[in-house]
């Protein structure tokens, strides 16, 4: 890295986290230059993407310049001093509203950080703003809202994937180099496919879940978005732990997992699940072709990969819709009675099947899915880490509600929020149209360092986060 | 699900206001919860427990 060439040019936007917290950690970058770089690039590209619902970049740039000056004195608050994060829009910044996307929360002021953010705080990072998101991390993309949805940066009449819209868009544009998503469906690891850069969905419990606004108790995981692998590690590093006060926090212990980065993909063993996107839900030739180069480049990294069989990724998205949706109910019941006007189209329609189902359904449901997480635990035994598709399209045009509709369920995400295992999705190239394609790699439960190396492994093999956005 | 019964389903659950103002979102959900049990298979073992999830405490 040479700070002074990046800082001295346009691209100071595009540092990554780790190359950035050195700089600032040894004197060589100031936070205050490289937030005003941000907050530049917003200024610019922002009215195009959409990314933001609220920018609050005085006082963004206010920390920036505290930072500054504790980074003068040799005070860095944590690993991440200094460092631009975006938050979703469905996660409490205090003194902030939020907004979910929706007019049912226009105006809901936060009075507190949620537990992620404040621990993003604690390491150092500084809040830029709060992120545009499908309303209530559902219903979208949406034009009936108070906010227009984001757009994808590598071209924008593209979708941007969904629910961390804002999120994916943002990261990948430059606009801050590191955002927290929320995922129940896949929506951290859909606009990391869409957007090409890395999204994590972790393993359930994780990460606390306090202070974020839920959608589905039991499938919801909060996520980091980077561009790199090695940023995402130390994103996580910062946000996991237990949470005594989140009844879905896991008492494990964490951090470290970038110690595993570098180790490569030699030895390892490595279960692709071809059914899902040869038979289950057959994906785009691209789509296939992309999968099929990974495969063969971590074979040739020295990596042992077999098929692995799993249940239907039919069945996966149905459990998790039955779920998602018997519990979504129970936390919009009261204002889609009172409020249906008040949502937009989208999400009145995808939170209202709830009703309509049975409890007999839901425990239906919840039995399939303990054997659906035997299955996976089953498979993960064999091997070290599945690879498998993560959409089986290149992101579609945002403004075809058809498209919208019939690519949107083409994905094989759920599965993984169904079963609580770690899973991780990031670029495998580029479509004919100059669109991310995309790859999923899940592990065993907390252990995200296995994950990391994988996707380390193909990244620089690839060269995959060296690819930006043709934006700006 | 015919319209009647959708209707009841709907009445039941409190959305009269939707159902008046949103007889199409009404209507698309129902189809929505419908077809959605239809694709999930049968436990193996009718006597198991819907456990682990998600178990806090020890993780998964």
């Amino acid at each position: 890295m040479n700070v002074g060439v990046e800082a001295g040019h346009r691209r100071l936007h595009y540092m990554t986290v780790s190359d950035a917290a050195h700089a600032i950690a040894t004197k060589a970058l100031s936070p205050v230059e490289l937030m005003e770089a941000h907050l530049a690039r917003i200024e610019t590209l922002d009215p195009t993407l959409n990314a933001f619902i609220r920018l609050d970049g005085e006082a963004a740039l206010a920390a920036a310049k505290l930072a500054e000056t504790e980074a003068a004195a040799g005070r860095l608050r944590g690993p991440l001093h200094g460092i631009p994060v975006g938050i979703k829009d469905i996660i409490d910044v205090a003194g902030l509203p939020t907004t979910c996307h929706s007019k049912i929360l226009d105006g809901n002021m936060a009075t507190a950080d949620a537990v992620c953010v404040s621990k993003l705080r604690a390491a150092g990072a500084i809040v830029v703003g709060k992120l545009s998101t499908h309303e209530f991390a559902i219903g979208g993309p949406s034009f009936d809202l108070p906010w227009p949805p984001a757009r994808n940066p590598w071209n924008p009449d593209h979708h941007p994937g969904g629910s961390s819209s804002g999120s994916g868009a943002g990261v990948a544009a430059g606009l801050f180099p590191m955002a927290l998503g929320t995922d129940t469906g896949g929506s951290v690891r859909n606009p990391a496919s869409c957007c090409g850069i890395v999204g994590l969905k972790p393993t359930y419990g994780l990460v606390s879940r306090r202070g974020v606004f839920p959608l589905s108790f039991t499938l919801d995981h909060i996520g980091p978005m980077t561009r790199n692998v090695e940023d995402n590690a130390l994103m996580l590093e910062a946000i996991a732990g237990h949470d005594p006060l989140d009844p879905g926090s896991a008492a494990v212990p964490t951090g470290h997992y970038r110690a595993a980065l570098d180790r490569g993909a030699k030895g390892l063993r490595i279960g692709f699940v071809r059914h899902f996107h040869e038979i289950d839900m057959p994906a785009e030739p691209e789509v296939t072709a992309a999968l099929e180069h990974v495969m063969r480049a971590l074979q040739m990294l020295g990596a042992d990969v077999r098929d692995i069989k799993l249940p239907s990724l039919v069945e996966f998205a149905a459990v998790n819709r039955v779920i998602l949706q018997s519990e979504a109910l129970a936390i919009h019941g009261e204002w889609l009675r009172t409020r249906p006007g008040d949502y937009g189209k989208l999400a009145r329609r995808r939170l209202m099947p709830g009703a309509f189902l049975t409890a007999g359904d839901y425990v239906t449901a919840n039995k399939r899915r303990a054997e659906m997480i035997a299955a996976v635990n089953a498979a993960l035994a064999e091997v070290d880490v599945l690879l498998c598709a993560s959409s089986m399209d290149p992101a579609c045009r945002i403004d075809r509600p058809a498209d919208v509709e019939r690519t949107y369920p083409r994905q094989a995400r759920t599965p993984f929020n169904v079963t609580g295992h770690p899973a991780l999705a990031m670029m495998s190239g580029l479509s004919k149209g100059g669109l991310p394609l995309s790859v999923q790699f899940v592990g065993r439960n907390f252990d995200e360092a296995m994950l990391f190396r994988v996707a380390r492994a193909w990244e620089q093999a690839s060269g995959m986060d060296k690819k930006h956005p043709p934006i700006g | 699900m015919d319209k009647e019964l959708m209707q009841a389903l709907a009445r039941r659950a409190g959305l009269d206001k939707a159902l008046a103002e949103f007889p199409d979102d009404v209507a698309a959900a129902a189809a929505q919860a419908a077809s959605v049990m239809a694709k999930i298979n049968t436990p193996s073992d009718p006597r198991a427990e819907p456990w682990p999830p998600m178990r806090a405490g020890d993780g998964l």
